[in-house]
């Protein structure tokens, strides 16, 4: 009967029941938007690195996110080949340069290097071709969500990177980089591109056997490459993710927008629910007099939150899923990992308790004595 | 005479309004018993609604003791006091005070169930029952804005009696209605106290209710001035 009362309240109440709704709308969707997006340019920052195939990276010392620029001796590669623990070992070259547009237009790009044949660290998404085409030295791939900033090239069209001469080979799908526009191309492109001589390589890929114990080749590697860094794949993606978070403002930015976003949401809940309290006075005066405990008015209007916070919370996510989908495969980046939408709706729901406080407070003082005023 | 249903020995009540403590209710006794109309009057200001409310134990007095149905309540904590409350006493307000997002039969199933009880079929049957006796069958699903003045209070005197109370205790159930509905009101509330087992008690200012009563309690500056019984006699 109590959470009957509770729902026919929130029903009576339309008004002030759809701003609390509101207020959780606004936290779903405001904060989920932000951790969407943050998500997707986290996942930018380390692109290269989770999707390289790779077990461990070899980086110049003191080095400890893929987006610097890297220098090592391509000694290093056959030194590590050396090692019995490693399957491969492959050199990967970075380069900046300015793709020069059909309009004349400069665009500033970051050339990924691969090393034929294995191409490793290569592209993993093709809208056109596949990665098959960049043993064509000359051959770079370039991003659909890219096109258009780099005005409209097509496949088989030349190009100028840096004054080099290069063929749009394929079209790469959604592969976006934190650090610039990604072109792949062949390890000897890049280097014509970045002028990175032939003993020279920006990191070093490296794929351990499978019987190998990663930590102890790890341990090897350091102790044979004590110029370098050695990180496991997972180490570099997290050291890369962390250094822009901390290092740029990105994190606090992000940080500031979500917390604003709590805040407006909580702000709402706990003045709307406060003054459907308020209103509520008489009524749950009557209810003290006839018998209800304090404990039952709290359980009425805890129950009212929740409620409140179950609806705002599916249509908030109904919204936050428009939102995803709408920007699915376009330059916004966004991305929503499988386990935030669980916790983003646990964490609402904890709001909206935690914002109906004052109403309980306010609703528990009613005097059953006030009844008979 | 029976055990009282409700006794009150040197009852007590101060009130601090800011600056001073004022007594409002002066040492006390009074009992009540089933089967008995028993009318609480006085001017504005008397105490008789503290008196009242210290009956059905929604105030605490300051000083004295409350026995509620031969069991001494004074001392018990406000959850005990409320469970008390919601198992002995039926209230009766100066308004009806429904709860206007409830239906008029919500209103008085929420009387029973505001703990947590479930709402067995006995109880909606009852419920039913107190309806049909009180000619409000037609208005059980209707909400309080739907229904009238007396309409209201009606399902007001069925939301004390669905927990079937040893007491019914009425503020000035008649003050916001017009003849026809208080004249109404007040027979059902007498005939009401013709239960062997339940006292009614009611508060007024309104000398056109004495001759329901079966006893008269006068309060007068905060004590009692006279206590009359065989005032209206018989039925209205």
């Amino acid at each position: 009967m109590r959470r009957h009362a509770a729902v026919r309240m929130l029903l009576h109440d339309r008004a002030t029941t759809a701003g609390s709704v509101l207020g959780v709308v606004a936290i779903i969707f405001l904060v989920g938007q932000q951790l969407a997006t943050l998500s997707g340019l986290v996942s930018y920052m380390s692109v290269l690195v989770d999707r390289s195939g790779a077990d461990i990276w070899i980086t110049s010392k003191d080095t400890d996110n893929i987006n610097s620029a890297g220098d090592l001796p391509m000694k290093y590669v056959d030194r590590l080949l050396a090692l019995d623990d490693i399957e491969w070992a492959e050199p990967l070259v970075l380069a900046g340069g300015l793709l020069k547009r059909e309009d004349g237009q400069f665009q500033p790009v970051r050339v990924v290097g691969l090393a034929r044949p294995r191409m490793a660290g290569g592209p993993w998404e093709f809208a056109e071709g596949d990665i098959g085409v960049l043993l064509d030295v000359d051959a770079v791939t370039v991003d659909r969500l890219d096109l258009e900033t780099l005005g409209g090239p097509e496949v088989n069209d030349v190009l100028e990177i840096s004054g080099v001469r290069v063929r749009v080979a394929g079209i790469t799908d959604g592969i976006q980089g934190f650090a610039g526009t990604l072109v792949f191309a062949s390890e000897e492109k890049a280097r014509e591109v970045g002028r990175v001589s032939d003993d020279r390589c920006s990191n070093i890929l490296v794929t351990l056997r499978p019987d190998a114990k990663p930590n102890h080749a790890l341990a090897r590697i350091r102790a044979l490459l004590p110029g370098a860094e050695a990180y496991t794949t997972a180490e570099l993606a997290t050291n890369t993710k962390l250094y822009y978070l901390t290092e740029t403002g990105i994190g606090f930015s992000f940080g500031f927008t979500t917390f604003a976003g709590i805040m407006v949401g909580v702000v709402i809940i706990v003045l709307t629910m406060y003054t459907t309290v308020l209103n509520r006075v008489r009524d749950f005066a009557v209810l003290r007099a006839l018998g209800a405990r304090k404990s039952d008015i709290r359980l009425i209007v805890l129950y009212q939150a929740l409620v409140i916070g179950l609806i705002g919370t599916l249509i908030g996510f109904f919204l936050l899923a428009g939102f995803l989908f709408g920007t699915r495969g376009s330059q916004l980046p966004s991305s929503m990992p499988l386990w935030i939408p669980p916790l983003h709706a646990l964490f609402t729901l904890l709001l909206c308790v935690a914002g109906s406080g004052l109403a309980i407070r306010r609703a528990t003082r009613v005097e059953p004595a006030s009844a008979f005023r | 005479m029976a055990e009282p249903v409700v006794r009150l020995k040197g009852v007590v009540r101060d009130f601090f309004d800011g600056v001073r403590t004022r007594r409002v209710l002066q040492q006390t006794d009074l009992d009540v018993f089933p089967g008995e109309f028993t009318v609480l009057a006085g001017p504005s200001g008397s105490g008789k609604t503290t008196l009242l409310t210290i009956m059905g134990l929604v105030l605490a007095p300051t000083l004295g003791r409350v026995v509620i149905a031969g069991e001494d309540v004074t001392g018990y904590s406000e959850d005990r006091l409320a469970t008390v409350r919601l198992r002995k006493f039926g209230f009766v307000f100066q308004t009806a005070a429904l709860v206007p997002a409830l239906s008029a039969m919500d209103n008085v199933l929420i009387a029973t169930g505001v703990q947590g009880g479930r709402v067995t079929p006995e109880l909606r049957k009852r419920a039913d029952t107190l309806f049909e006796d009180l000619g409000l069958k037609e208005y059980a699903r209707l909400s309080p804005a739907q229904l009238s003045g007396g309409e209201q209070q009606r399902v007001a005197i069925a939301r004390a009696l669905i927990s079937d109370p040893s007491v019914l205790l009425c503020d000035e159930p008649t003050s916001a209605l017009d003849v026809d509905s208080s004249k109404l009101v007040l027979d059902t509330l007498k005939r009401l106290s013709r239960d062997p087992k339940r006292g009614v008690v009611l508060v007024t200012h309104d000398p056109r209710v004495f001759p329901y009563a079966d006893r008269l309690v006068k309060i007068e500056d905060g004590a009692i001035a006279h206590d009359t019984r065989e005032i209206g006699g018989g039925d209205e």
